[in-house]
C-alpha cells in the first residue's frame, strides 16, 4: 500500500512538473541571467555577449521584429528586413542588458499559466519588491522549447510600445525602415558612449 | 514667475494647437483612432517644454538631492508625501465603491502614523497592506466615463495623462486637505509642493533615463506606456480583466510568419 502511495505520489509530482514547461523555461532562463551573467565577475563586454547570445536564442526577435514593424514590414524589402532586424536585436540587447544590470536580488514568484491565442501561453509572474511587480511572458512553443514573444511589465506589453514608438518613428520619417534602422544603430552606440 | 509659465505655455499650446490630420487610408485611420491623439501637434509643443524645464531644473536638482541627500532620508521624504496623499486616496475609493481599498488606506495610514512615526516610515507596506492610490480619474471611469478617458493630453510639468484623468489630477489637487489647511501658508503650501516634486522626480531618475535614451521617439513611448500602464489601475476599479489591448494586439499577432 506504502509503495503504491509512493508511486501515486510520483506521478502526480511528474505530471505537475511535466505540465508546466512553461514555468519551467522562465525559471531556467532567468536563472541563467542572474547566477551565470549578472552576478559574475566578468567584465562588461563578456556579459553583454552572453547577453547577447542568452537573448537571441531566447527572444523570438524576428516574430517580435514583424510585429513592431506592422505594415511596414510588409513593404520592405528583404535586404531592409535583415538590416532592421540587426539593429533591432543590437538595441534592445543592450538596452535590457542594462536593465538587468541593476536588478539587485528580488525573488521571481511563478503563479501559474494561461493559454493565449496561437497556441501560445502567458507565463503569470511576480517580482518580489517593496511594491510587487507584475510580470506576464507571452511564449510561443518552438520545437521541443519555447521562444519569448513578449512580456508585459505592470500592464505595459513591450511588443507594442515599441511598435507605437516605431509607428511614430515612420509616420515623421516618410516611413522610411532603413532610417529607422540608421536611428537605431545611433540610439545603440549613443547607449555604448555612456556606459 | 508662475504667472509667467503658465502664459508662456498657454503660448507654446495655441501657437501649436493645430490638430493632427484625420487620415483617409482605413489602415492609417485604424492606427490614428488607436493612437487617439488628435492633438498631437500641440501635445508635442508642450512635452518639448517639460523636456527643457526639466533639463535645465527638475532633473539636475533631483540628481542633486540624490546626491546629497541618503536613500535612508529620501525614502522618509517619500513616505511622508505618500501619507499625506491617503485622505483624498481615501475619499475617491468611498466614491467608486472599493471598500476593501478604503480599509487598506485607513488601517495604512493609521498603521504608518502610530508605528511609522508620522509617516516617515512605510511599515504598513512591510506588514502586507497595499496602497491602493485611489484617484478621481479612476473615479470619474467608474462613473461611466471609462475607456482611455478621451484624447491623449499632454499636462505641462506633470506629463502623459488624458482629458478625463487630467481633470482627475486637478481635482485631487484642489481636494488635497494640506492644501487647504495651508491656505494662508503660501510659501510653506510652494516648499512642500516643490520638495514632493524634486522627491517624485528623484525617484523616476533612473526609468525615465533608461527610456530617453532607448527609444526613438520619447514622447511617443511615454504616450504608449502610460496609457498601458494607467488602464491596468482603471481595470482595477471596475472589476475587469487587464490586457484589454487584446483585440488590436492579437490582430497584429495573425500576420506574423513564425519560424522554427
Amino acid at each position: 500500500m506504502k509503495k503504491l502511495i509512493l508511486l501515486i505520489a510520483l506521478l502526480i509530482s511528474c505530471v505537475a512538473r511535466a505540465a508546466d514547461p512553461a514555468i519551467d523555461f522562465v525559471d531556467r532562463l532567468a536563472d541563467r541571467i542572474l547566477t551565470e551573467i549578472v552576478s559574475t565577475e566578468k567584465t562588461k563586454a563578456e556579459k553583454e555577449k552572453l547577453f547577447h547570445d542568452t537573448f537571441t536564442e531566447a527572444l523570438d526577435l524576428k516574430g517580435i521584429g514583424q510585429f513592431v514593424l506592422g505594415t511596414a514590414w510588409k513593404k520592405a524589402s528583404e535586404e531592409e528586413r535583415t538590416a532592421f532586424l540587426a539593429a533591432f536585436t543590437d538595441l534592445t540587447v543592450k538596452t535590457w542588458a542594462n536593465r538587468f544590470d541593476m536588478y539587485s536580488g528580488q525573488e521571481i514568484v511563478f503563479q501559474g499559466t494561461r493559454n493565449a491565442e496561437r497556441g501560445q501561453i502567458y507565463v503569470d509572474s511576480v517580482i518580489q519588491d517593496k511594491q510587487p511587480i507584475e510580470v506576464i511572458w507571452r511564449l510561443r512553443p518552438s520545437k521541443d522549447s519555447y521562444k519569448i514573444v513578449d512580456i508585459i511589465i505592470e500592464n505595459v506589453n513591450m511588443a507594442s510600445t515599441y511598435r507605437n514608438e516605431y509607428r511614430a518613428f515612420l509616420s515623421q520619417n516618410d516611413n522610411s525602415v532603413p532610417k529607422l534602422t540608421e536611428e537605431l544603430i545611433r540610439k545603440k552606440n549613443e547607449l555604448q558612449e555612456t556606459n | 514667475m508662475g504667472k509667467k509659465i503658465f502664459i508662456f505655455v498657454f503660448c507654446v499650446f495655441l501657437g501649436l494647437s493645430g490638430c493632427a490630420t484625420r487620415p483617409t487610408d482605413p489602415e492609417e485611420l485604424r492606427i490614428y483612432e488607436e493612437t487617439n491623439d488628435p492633438f498631437e501637434p500641440a501635445n508635442r509643443g508642450i512635452h518639448a517644454f517639460n523636456q527643457a524645464a526639466d533639463k535645465a531644473i527638475l532633473k539636475p536638482i533631483a540628481k542633486g538631492y540624490r546626491a546629497v541627500v541618503p536613500a535612508f532620508f529620501r525614502t522618509s521624504i517619500g513616505n511622508f508625501f505618500d501619507t499625506l496623499r491617503q485622505p483624498m486616496h481615501f475619499v475617491n475609493a468611498l466614491l467608486q465603491g472599493q471598500f476593501k481599498d478604503a480599509g487598506c488606506i485607513l488601517g495604512r495610514t493609521a498603521t504608518n502614523l502610530t508605528f511609522g512615526f508620522f509617516g516617515l516610515f512605510d511599515v504598513a507596506t512591510d506588514a502586507g497592506i497595499p496602497n491602493p492610490k485611489n484617484d478621481f480619474g479612476q473615479t470619474l471611469a467608474k462613473w461611466g466615463w471609462d475607456g482611455d478617458g478621451g484624447p491623449f493630453v499632454m499636462l505641462p510639468f506633470l506629463g502623459p495623462s488624458s482629458v478625463r484623468d487630467g481633470i482627475g489630477t486637478a481635482v485631487d489637487g484642489l481636494g488635497n486637505p494640506l492644501g487647504w489647511a495651508l491656505w494662508n501658508e503660501a510659501e510653506l503650501n510652494y516648499g512642500l509642493l516643490a520638495v514632493d516634486s524634486i522627491s517624485a522626480r528623484e525617484g523616476a531618475l533612473d526609468l525615465l533615463d533608461d527610456l530617453e535614451k532607448s527609444s526613438t521617439d520619447y514622447y511617443a513611448t511615454l504616450r504608449s506606456m502610460s496609457r498601458q500602464n494607467r488602464r491596468k489601475k482603471i481595470n482595477a476599479v471596475k472589476g475587469e480583466q487587464a490586457e484589454d489591448e487584446k483585440p488590436d494586439y492579437e490582430a497584429d499577432f495573425s500576420d506574423i510568419e513564425w519560424e522554427d
